[in-house]
């Protein structure tokens, strides 16, 4: 009496991918002027007009959000004495993942000689359940510079949305002539709210930032960039081109009022438009 | 039977007892690497009241042994004693969090380096301290699982005496801290046993944090 009923194809889900490759060239006249772009699935780019001189490119993610199985990739280049800044439309969301694959968000920046570029997504908020492995690397040429920023979003306690398990596992790695001079990496797993809650971790918050500035410059910098630092935040200097400030805050909005002062500062006050408070 | 079975033993035994001498030296707070001389961003934890007893102490540097930098020097020691890629150090460098933690991990494994030449005749370089410790087990064939784990007591037991000069923090509660720590020394050697640098991570941030605040602390006695 056993009923054989067939097994149900295993129902396949629904799966993001996006594709931007973007670079700019410094054309006759000393302007930098978008070179290539190629968009692809869910990323598409628009390019802003700016007074900075630098190409600014939003990327705006037609998905609107990232889940488990989707893959994004990034590529862009600041050829020689280009300035290339780079943003997101809004903060990228990373949902439940319906399965246990993790999405991947790969991005791979070159800078070359005498060129400048930002990086500056907005915030990647994690909701429970969520599962990203994401990858930074940049690749800069010893006369090269980048200011980058990478705020992360640990659940949305306001809206009762707390971070009681998934997986992080983030890398950035910034090189200058393939060899390492900046390297972060995050792997978090299960209840990541509990882990933040302890004392060495981030006592509580549940937004972070780091943000990193590679520049000749970077020296004279520091102070300044310490008179705007909220209580729970540091900066220091890594050789003597390499600024690195690590922000903890409550929330998402208390982590962007810290942020933004501080970017005003090391972009010159060329901070993306949709960056502003 | 009998006897040939504690001949046997007796030769197992033998070289672990070697490692654990040579290893107690290495890592012992004589050896001349100027340990004493940095807290870790501790002094600045203390000063802003993150740390303030035993209990609060235990936390912060059993975080650091999980998911911090101990747990990352760890990684490196192990990949250091599998490899002795030029990466290792570099990713070692490039890692550290602030200026101060690499001046930390630079001039203690420079001070280990020299010293290692001197007596052993090994020249391990420049490297950074827990790459400096996996190459010179390595080259003297010690049990990495060993060397790792005693690593982390004795840096543990260099924070800890940093803590108590720092908080009203006896000597025994200081060695009720160091004996509650030491499982999760030998679990965590055991389970970075053949890590590589993929293994590198770290999520103390307020450890970091703390660490580049003390750079501007106004008083302080220790290095870091």
């Amino acid at each position: 009496m056993t009923a054989h009923f067939p097994i149900a194809p295993k129902q396949k889900l629904q799966r993001a991918h996006g594709v931007l490759n973007i670079s700019a060239q410094q054309d006759v006249g000393g302007v930098s002027r978008l070179k290539n772009l190629r968009q692809q699935g869910s990323y598409r780019a628009i390019f802003p007009r700016t007074i900075s001189g630098n190409v600014e490119a939003v990327i705006i993610n037609t998905a609107g959000g990232v889940t488990g199985g989707d893959n994004f990739s990034t590529t862009a280049v600041a050829h020689e004495n280009a300035g290339l800044s780079l943003t997101t439309q809004a903060a990228e969301r990373i949902y439940r993942a319906p399965d246990k694959t993790a999405g991947l968000m790969k991005t791979s920046l070159s800078v070359q000689k005498d060129a400048q570029m930002y990086w500056l997504p907005q915030e990647t908020i994690l909701f429970d359940g969520s599962r990203l492995k994401r990858r930074l690397d940049v690749d800069l040429h010893a006369n090269a510079k980048f200011l980058m920023v990478e705020p992360l979003v640990f659940g949305r306690e306001a809206s009762g949305e707390t971070l009681r398990s998934g997986a992080l596992n983030d890398r950035v790695c910034i090189a200058i002539d393939a060899q390492p001079i900046y390297l972060d990496r995050i792997k978090l797993d299960g209840d990541i709210a509990s882990q933040l809650g302890r004392t060495a971790i981030a006592n509580g918050a549940r937004a972070m930032a780091n943000i990193v500035m590679v520049d000749p410059n970077a020296k004279p910098l520091l102070d300044q960039v310490r008179a705007l630092l909220p209580a729970c935040a540091g900066a220091s200097l890594l050789g003597d081109t390499t600024l690195v400030v690590r922000i903890l805050a409550a929330d998402s909005f208390v982590l962007r009022t810290a942020i933004v002062p501080i970017l005003t500062l090391l972009t010159n006050n060329a901070v993306p438009k949709n960056w502003r408070l | 039977m009998a006897t040939g079975a504690r001949i046997a033993m007796n030769t197992a035994i033998a070289p672990m007892t070697t490692d654990v001498l040579t290893l107690s030296q290495l890592l012992s707070p004589s050896f001349p690497v100027g340990a004493f001389a940095y807290s870790h961003g501790l002094e600045t934890a203390i000063n802003d009241g993150l740390i303030e007893d035993a209990d609060s102490l235990q936390d912060w540097l059993l975080a650091l042994l999980e998911q911090g930098s101990l747990r990352a020097d760890a990684v490196l020691l192990n990949a250091a004693y599998g490899s002795a890629d030029p990466l290792i150090d570099a990713s070692a460098r490039a890692f550290a969090s602030s200026s101060e933690r690499l001046m930390e991990t630079d001039l203690q494994g420079a001070a280990f380096c020299e010293t290692v030449l001197a007596v052993w005749g090994h020249d391990l370089g420049r490297l950074c301290y827990p790459v400096a410790v996996g190459g010179i087990a390595a080259k003297l064939d010690l049990d990495v699982e060993l060397a790792t784990a005693m690593y982390l007591q004795a840096t543990l037991g260099n924070l800890i005496a940093a803590a108590m000069r720092l908080v009203p923090l006896g000597q025994v509660d200081g060695q009720k801290v160091q004996a509650a720590l030491k499982p999760f020394c030998t679990e965590i050697a055991a389970q970075l046993r053949d890590a590589t640098l993929d293994d590198l991570h770290n999520a103390a941030w307020m450890s970091d944090i703390v660490a580049m605040q003390h750079e501007t602390q106004y008083s302080r006695i220790f290095r870091s």
